[in-house]
């Protein structure tokens, strides 16, 4: 950690990590200009704050390319995200949306983590430049930790010891869909903005009026779930509910896969089809249970039990966390599985959080091949994925990274309840901010928000939500004594 | 294919049955004494159980051989789980103490499995030779219905040691003894002692002498049926403080507790789950009898009732008196900490078991490490001997199963009603063979098992059943590959 070159690369991606968010919150003024909400010049400030910042940094450092150390490498992921959410607290903070600072705090982390819990009991009467970064903060927090999984963990090293165990190395090594990172970049950009468009499009020919319709992809396509309304989105018409419950099933899928798709390699889609089909058939099979116990559970009708079922069911499996009707009224057990959905969550290499599809595939199938062990000591039952064997390595650290998120997510509980939060609201918001789905069970649940939470209980709060983000690891090995020794 | 042996199976079950109703003259004899009327309804179930037993063991199992591979000890095994137990619930039904089957058999599942939870409303009123047949349940489950099996067979000893490990499923054993029956007859003989000794501690503590027993044997196996309807709350301080001691105890492997009663000291200071052991156990009373101070209550009683409650949880025994007036929240915490890990592998105690724990925390520390030099090679060290990997694997495995179940449970108790978090909390304190406890009160749920609906009750039994034999014999009842009774 000594070496001087280290830290300033490291600065430098900083620079030009916010250079981007400058960029982003520079757009946002574009609505203040449109609809006149008199926060042009606040917007234009923290613009311009952040992108001189983001510019020093990088001209300061623009000729330091290179980060030798790995231990940097943990360091940058957790501080990128960190740097990131401060400087998306400024819009919050300089428009007076909020006062407090927690309160922006949680907002920013919500929003850069993808995850969708909000403070804002009113997000109505927000201006509209900062719903609108609520939004964009969602949208390139997904697409960052795509690009994380995808692009940079493999340049930084990090994929050397299967971090992200399954994705970057050995249990699926088509994770990237390129030898160069720039090309695996540019391709998952083009895939992203596509996306991201399609549903623009959709939406609006659906008869939603642009901005709605910008504010609803950029949150839902990035499995995020803020909303510009404080209903979410119930007050939608179903065909617009439908389209963005396509919206965040898709986002919900690996990214490498739809480029595959989109070139028309159908062949190397095999290598992934174990993870489809799981992911489809949980979705499937939960949608199933959850529209059934609307219909009979809850009173609902079919068309309705049918619609705020899969899509409820949709949002939950994808940590998206859009809410189409107020599902803590719902029958307990359905409830129950809305959460235990967010916990599977979508595949891996996807916007997603939560464990991810392939990893809870990879545990079912030891436990499995566990009792077929016990039962035949003398067999080999390796793991398969795809067809070939996961090697036990691979396996042990797959189920590391299950005990430290089920870890995480019983501390998280027990620290929310020591910060005066109930327990039913305190297990809904754990599993909400560290899986990033987002709203949870009780008042901060269904259309509800985060606004009565203490402060100690919503820095505890973006703390799951950054640990959950990154996957826990990577920010567990900075509190190791052993990272910090030279 | 071989084909699966089952005379075998029917003969070792049927010879348990017959066991048990042996075991039925206790109550009876003390239902006789205590003219408490239920006599006629213990012969019965003795005799219907010793027939039973006869059957199968002189009929179906007449000219088993003694050939026992895997397939044979996991049969024995479930068989056995669900034989004795239903036949243990015969007595509450014979006896009209319990009315309807679903009670019977979660008030026999509990006690078997030794968790303890208990439908009877107010065993005070309950007739003497029934409670005794409550203690007595858990006393035998308490090392294992199995380890009954291998103790009584010398001549299996080859098979033997598949059986014992078909219940004793996730940690390695040491043996006491190269020959594995006279390890497990060692284990029962320290078992009888420590129970003896607390009978008889008890009865000189003031206590009457039919409770002393069945309080001895429901500790000693850390099962937690108690005999009074208020908890413990009306027993003397030395009576609450040897409960406590022999809590503690029963939380220690069973084995080391032999080698400490036959003086070889230096087993205790090379077994470092003994010290976690002893460090969890302070440091929770430590933390818990500050909490309670720190809200008000008064340092006598808070460390009383700290020492009884963490005793009694971690042992997973279940036993509890009145708290303090106000209970800090820190305590639920630690409570609910302590159900999940449970005590010492090969106690009598539940949950997760501290060993188990160790090797993921150790493998934990390993890959941290791992995360900073990729190339560096470790392994995981317990009592300075390397635990291999797939041994790791299958812990790893024992834990995500354990949790599915805990899931899995609570989702099944929210069917019937059960809000979330109490169903968590219920499905945790029950597959850890924990039963009451202070903390599903705290929580709002209802301690009175008996208003459960049905469902709920027979998940818990699953759940006691699944937690009592480490999962795996359970789950291998269930697979597919179990039933194939030729391949």
């Amino acid at each position: 950690m000594r070496n001087a070159g280290d830290w300033k690369a490291m600065l430098r991606f900083l620079g030009i990590t916010l250079m981007a968010e400058g960029g982003l919150m520079a757009l946002c003024a574009m609505p203040a200009v449109h609809f006149a909400d008199g926060t042009l010049w606040r917007i234009a400030a923290c613009a311009a704050v952040t992108l001189a910042v983001g510019g020093a940094l990088w001209r300061a450092f623009r000729n330091e390319k290179v980060i030798k150390d790995r231990r940097m490498s943990y360091l940058l992921v957790t501080v990128l995200w960190l740097t990131l959410s401060v400087f998306a607290t400024l819009p919050f903070l300089v428009t007076g949306s909020t006062l407090s600072l927690t309160a922006a705090w949680f907002e920013a982390m919500s929003g850069v983590t993808s995850c969708g819990a909000t403070v804002f009991a009113d997000v109505g009467s927000l201006p509209a430049s900062v719903l609108l970064w609520r939004s964009m903060t969602q949208w390139f927090g997904g697409f960052g930790v795509v690009l994380l999984v995808l692009a940079l963990t493999p340049r930084l090293g990090i994929n050397k010891y299967a971090l992200y165990t399954a994705e970057a190395s050995g249990a699926d090594n088509t994770g990237k869909s390129a030898v160069r990172t720039t090309v695996t970049v540019r391709r998952t950009l083009a895939v992203y903005l596509l996306l991201t468009a399609v549903f623009i499009a959709l939406l609006n020919a659906s008869g939603m009026q642009m901005w709605d319709a910008m504010n609803l992809t950029f949150t839902n396509i990035s499995s995020g779930g803020f909303s510009p309304y404080s209903d979410s989105i119930a007050s939608l018409t179903h065909t617009q509910q439908y389209l963005l419950a396509g919206a965040m099933l898709l986002s919900g899928v690996n990214f490498t896969l739809f480029y595959l798709l989109f070139t028309f390699r159908w062949r190397q889609v095999r290598h992934k089809v174990d993870q489809v089909r799981f992911y489809l058939l949980v979705c499937l099979l939960s949608a199933a249970f959850v529209v059934l116990s609307l219909r009979y559970g809850s009173g609902y009708g079919w068309s309705d039990a049918m619609r705020c079922g899969t899509i409820q069911t949709v949002s939950a499996l994808t940590t998206t966390g859009s809410v189409v009707g107020d599902y803590t009224l719902w029958w307990t057990p359905a409830v129950f599985l809305l959460l235990m959905l967010g916990i599977c969550g979508g595949m891996a290499g996807s916007t997603s959080g939560g464990l991810k599809a392939m990893r809870v595939l990879i545990l079912l199938r030891n436990a499995r091949g566990i009792l077929r062990n016990r039962l035949h000591p003398n067999a080999v039952n390796p793991v398969r994925l795809n067809g070939s064997p996961v090697s036990g390595h691979i396996t042990n650290n797959v189920m590391v990274i299950f005990m430290v998120f089920g870890t995480t997510l019983m501390l998280g509980v027990m620290a929310l309840m020591l910060a005066g939060v109930n327990a039913t609201e305190a297990i809904g918001a754990s599993v909400g901010c560290l899986t990033g789905y987002g709203p949870g069970l009780g008042a901060s649940g269904g259309f509800g928000s985060y606004a009565h939470f203490s402060a100690p209980a919503m820095w505890v709060c973006s703390g799951l939500m950054l640990l959950g983000r990154l996957e826990c690891m990577t920010v567990i090995i900075l509190f190791v004594p052993k990272f910090w020794r030279t | 294919m071989r084909q699966l042996n089952y005379r075998l199976v029917a003969r070792l079950t049927g010879m348990l049955l017959l066991v048990m109703a042996t075991a039925m003259t206790a109550p009876l004899v003390v239902s006789l004494l205590y003219r408490d009327g239920a006599w006629p309804g213990l012969l019965l179930s003795a005799v219907a159980m010793a027939a039973m037993g006869l059957l199968l063991r002189n009929g179906l199992g007449q000219h088993a051989t003694y050939d026992l591979y895997e397939r044979e000890s996991f049969w024995i095994t479930s068989m056995v789980w669900l034989a004795v137990p239903l036949g243990g619930a015969l007595p509450y039904l014979f006896t009209g103490t319990l009315h309807s089957f679903t009670d019977a058999a979660f008030e026999s599942f509990s006690g078997f499995t030794t968790t303890g939870a208990s439908v009877i409303p107010n065993p005070a009123v309950v007739p003497q030779g029934i409670l005794l047949w409550r203690a007595l349940t858990q006393w035998v489950g308490g090392l294992g219905l199995i380890l009954f099996v291998v103790a009584m067979l010398k001549r299996l000893n080859r098979g033997a040691l598949q059986l014992y490990a078909a219940e004793f499923s996730g940690t390695q054993q040491r043996k006491l003894h190269p020959h594995i029956a006279t390890s497990v007859s060692r284990m029962w003989h320290i078992y009888t002692l420590l129970t003896l000794a607390l009978a008889v501690l008890l009865i000189l503590a003031g206590n009457g002498v039919l409770d002393s027993v069945c309080l001895a044997l429901s500790t000693v196996s850390t099962g937690g049926f108690m005999t009074t309807q208020l908890g413990m709350s009306s027993y003397s301080q030395p009576t609450l403080g040897l409960l406590t001691l022999f809590m503690f105890l029963s939380g220690i492997n069973v084995a080391l507790l032999y080698s400490l009663f036959t003086f070889r000291w230096k087993q205790l200071r090379g077994n470092y789950e003994f010290w976690v052991y002893a460090t969890v156990f302070t440091v929770a009373v430590a933390s818990c009898t500050a909490a309670f101070c720190l809200k008000g209550n008064g340092w006598g009683h808070s460390l009383g009732y700290s020492l009884f409650h963490i005793a009694s949880t971690v042992s997973t025994c279940g036993f509890y008196t009145d708290p303090p007036a106000v209970w800090p929240f820190w305590v639920s915490v630690v409570t609910f900490l302590l159900i999940l890990s449970g005590a010492m592998a090969g106690s009598t105690g539940g949950g997760l078991k501290l060993r188990r724990l160790m090797t993921l925390f150790l493998y934990l520390r390993n890959y941290l490490t791992r995360m900073l030099h990729p190339n560096a090679v470790f392994t995981v060290k317990i009592d300075r001997k390397v635990v291999p990997g797939e041994y790791v694997n299958k812990i790893f495995g024992f834990v995500f199963l354990y949790l599915c179940f805990i899931i899995g449970g609570a989702f099944l108790l929210t069917l019937c009603g059960s809000g979330i978090a109490d169903a968590f909390c219920l499905a945790a304190a029950n597959i850890s063979n924990l039963g009451p406890s202070p903390l599903i009160n705290s929580l709002g749920a209802n301690l009175d098992y008996a208003a459960l609906p049905v469902l709920s009750k027979w998940t818990l039994t699953v759940l006691m059943l699944a937690g009592r034999l480490e999962i795996f014999a359970l789950l291998a009842i269930v697979s597919p590959a179990y039933w194939r009774i030729r391949r």
